[in-house]
């Protein structure tokens, strides 16, 4: 995969961050070699794996159906998102 | 000629306390967001943790539709962009859904059956809702993470009344089973159908057009009987392969209309993988015992009555559409009221002053109180007529039904004293008509009983004034 300025504007704009000018070349090269050292994994011969596998072979644990929720955490996270309002996550217009 | 295809995928709202994998509470009309927590909000580092009570409901479904119930299933990431989904993915279950391979029958007029097979029911996560005003939009992530059980079937149905017969016999298991409230118009009953058609005789399978979100079992039916007209048209017109593609649309019921709501050019790459924040979903022994344990189905229920209460099939069918309706017939009957009553009191009399969105769950008038009205008739306490005045009372006012037959003076007089009196009275009045009928003219002993019920104001019990009026005829 080929990083460059268009993809890092691309992340940007999806994650609501902002590199600086200065930062760009060198956050360009660091995701380079991220995604070579990623790469690695693909000398691993995985043909004979099923999709299913897993590093335990124990069941998900399952919770028991009893609600709790403490609103304070979800109040905290609105005052923190981007734009909220009347406790909505505001975004903009979608376009259906 | 033509026929046509239909396959349905229907969204199942899972009547959970808490989502699918966080302890977030499932109801509704809470404050937007107030029922989100790190892990349904997608927070880095929260994870799922699934929730027992879904994996039970849905090895109940498969077994009320005679499936194949994966012990172990697994869970699957579908990745798609949009603000109603904060991790910008869903966890459902593609590979290895927990139920596949199950079917239900539907059954038509003149009593015949049709199988319709099941491919699969998987579990998944819902999404959150938006509120487009402007140039904004507004999230509400208060359903995200609210499981559902999506259930395919197999493209089996051959017109929309094959698909709303299937989509009731559906509804009807779910409500049976009590995993889900199903209420079509507030959303947790979502259904989306596939249409195609081909030339009749012809085995293979044309392009399948998807119409989504469709919200009542009329509005299905019309959606999918005016896709099938704008194929069959494209055919005849010689333009189906460029008209008819595969796409999702949308019914238009104001302008009676299906319109496209996404080409195939912008098909989606839902880059599906294993989740990896889950293991394996296992369905252990005691579990597996429990859930396959399930309460008697609308089908078996309907045989049933036709059985033991000697009811028609129609009526049968009619008071096991809904586990709450039979579940009222039943109570009527274990309380006392005969079943051949209870049928017309429940079905004519009591859904027939049901009003204004009011149904038999929301019913002033209960059971119990509706079966006592009916034994009051059995007993002779009153007719059939002064019964329906006290319905109509009780409708309108919590009352005990013999203090409304006390106070509204319905009671029947069947005390002989009384009624000997009221009749010498009428056989006095009409010395003329009693020598008539002692000379054989039989058909004015109607005119004899009439004249006594009218004379008691109908409180008089018809049969003790039939034997009365017979006796002192002689």
């Amino acid at each position: 995969m080929q990083v460059d300025d268009t993809l890092l504007s691309k992340l940007e704009n999806l994650s609501y961050l902002k590199v600086s000018d200065d930062k760009r070349a060198e956050i360009i090269a660091q995701m380079d070699k991220m995604i070579a050292f990623v790469d690695n994994l693909s000398e691993l011969d995985t043909s004979r794996i099923e999709g299913s596998f897993a590093m335990s072979d124990t069941a998900t644990r399952l919770r028991e159906d009893t609600p709790f929720c403490d609103t304070r955490i979800n109040d905290d996270i609105l005052m923190h998102a981007p734009r909220s309002d009347e406790h909505f996550f505001i975004v903009p217009k979608i376009i259906e | 000629m033509f026929e046509v295809i239909i396959g349905l995928e229907v969204h199942v709202q899972l009547n959970t306390k808490t989502k699918l994998f966080c302890s977030c509470p499932t109801s509704f009309n809470h404050t937007q967001n107030t029922n989100t927590c790190p892990t349904c909000l997608a927070l880095p580092g929260a994870l799922p943790v699934f929730n027992r009570e879904a994996l039970h409901k849905a090895v109940m479904f498969g077994t009320a539709i005679d499936a194949t119930i994966n012990r172990t299933s697994y869970f699957d990431r579908k990745s798609y962009f949009y603000p109603d989904s904060p991790s910008a993915y869903q966890i459902t279950q593609l590979y290895t859904p927990v139920v596949e391979h199950g079917h239900l029958m539907i059954d038509f007029e003149d009593a015949s059956q049709k199988r319709i097979r099941i491919n699969r029911a998987h579990i998944e996560a819902d999404a959150g809702k938006n509120i487009h005003e402007g140039d904004i939009s507004k999230v509400d992530l208060n359903r995200a993470g609210t499981p559902l059980l999506e259930i395919v079937s197999e493209p089996d149905m051959r017109s929309a009344d094959e698909a709303i017969l299937y989509l009731k016999k559906l509804h009807s298991i779910v409500r049976y089973l009590d995993i889900s409230d199903a209420n079509m118009q507030e959303g947790s009953f979502r259904v989306d159908v596939n249409v195609s058609i081909r030339p009749k005789g012809e085995e293979k399978l044309y392009t399948r057009v998807e119409i989504k979100n469709i919200n009542s079992f009329r509005f299905i039916q019309k959606a999918i009987e005016i896709e099938v007209a704008r194929q069959i048209e494209a055919w005849e017109d010689g333009v189906y392969a460029s008209e008819i593609v595969q796409e999702t649309r949308l019914f238009d019921q104001a302008k009676q209309e299906t319109r496209s709501m996404r080409g195939k050019e912008e098909a989606a790459d839902y880059r599906y993988f294993p989740e990896p924040d889950l293991l394996k979903a296992v369905v252990d022994d005691a579990m597996f015992a429990a859930a396959t344990q399930i309460p008697e189905l609308p089908d078996a229920k309907r045989e049933r009555f036709v059985q033991e209460y000697a009811m028609n099939a129609y009526n049968a069918e009619v008071i096991t559409s809904l586990p709450e309706m039979a579940r009222y017939f039943e109570t009527m009957v274990a309380l006392g009221a005969s079943a051949k009553n209870s049928v017309t009191w429940l079905t004519v009399e009591l859904l027939g002053r049901l009003k204004n969105g009011v149904t038999i769950e929301t019913s002033p008038v209960r059971a119990a109180t509706l079966s006592m009205i009916v034994k009051r008739i059995e007993d002779g306490t009153i007719s059939g007529k002064a019964a329906k005045e006290v319905l109509d009372y009780l409708m309108e006012h919590d009352a005990e039904v013999d203090a409304v037959i006390e106070k509204l003076g319905l009671k029947q007089v069947s005390d002989s004293g009384a009624l000997e009196k009221i009749v010498d009275e009428v056989l006095l009045a009409n010395p003329d008509k009693v020598a008539e009928y002692r000379s054989g003219k039989d058909k004015l002993f109607g005119f004899f009983v009439g004249q006594v019920m009218k004379a008691s104001k109908g409180s008089a019990n018809p049969q003790s004034v039939n034997d009365i009026v017979k006796a002192k005829l002689g």
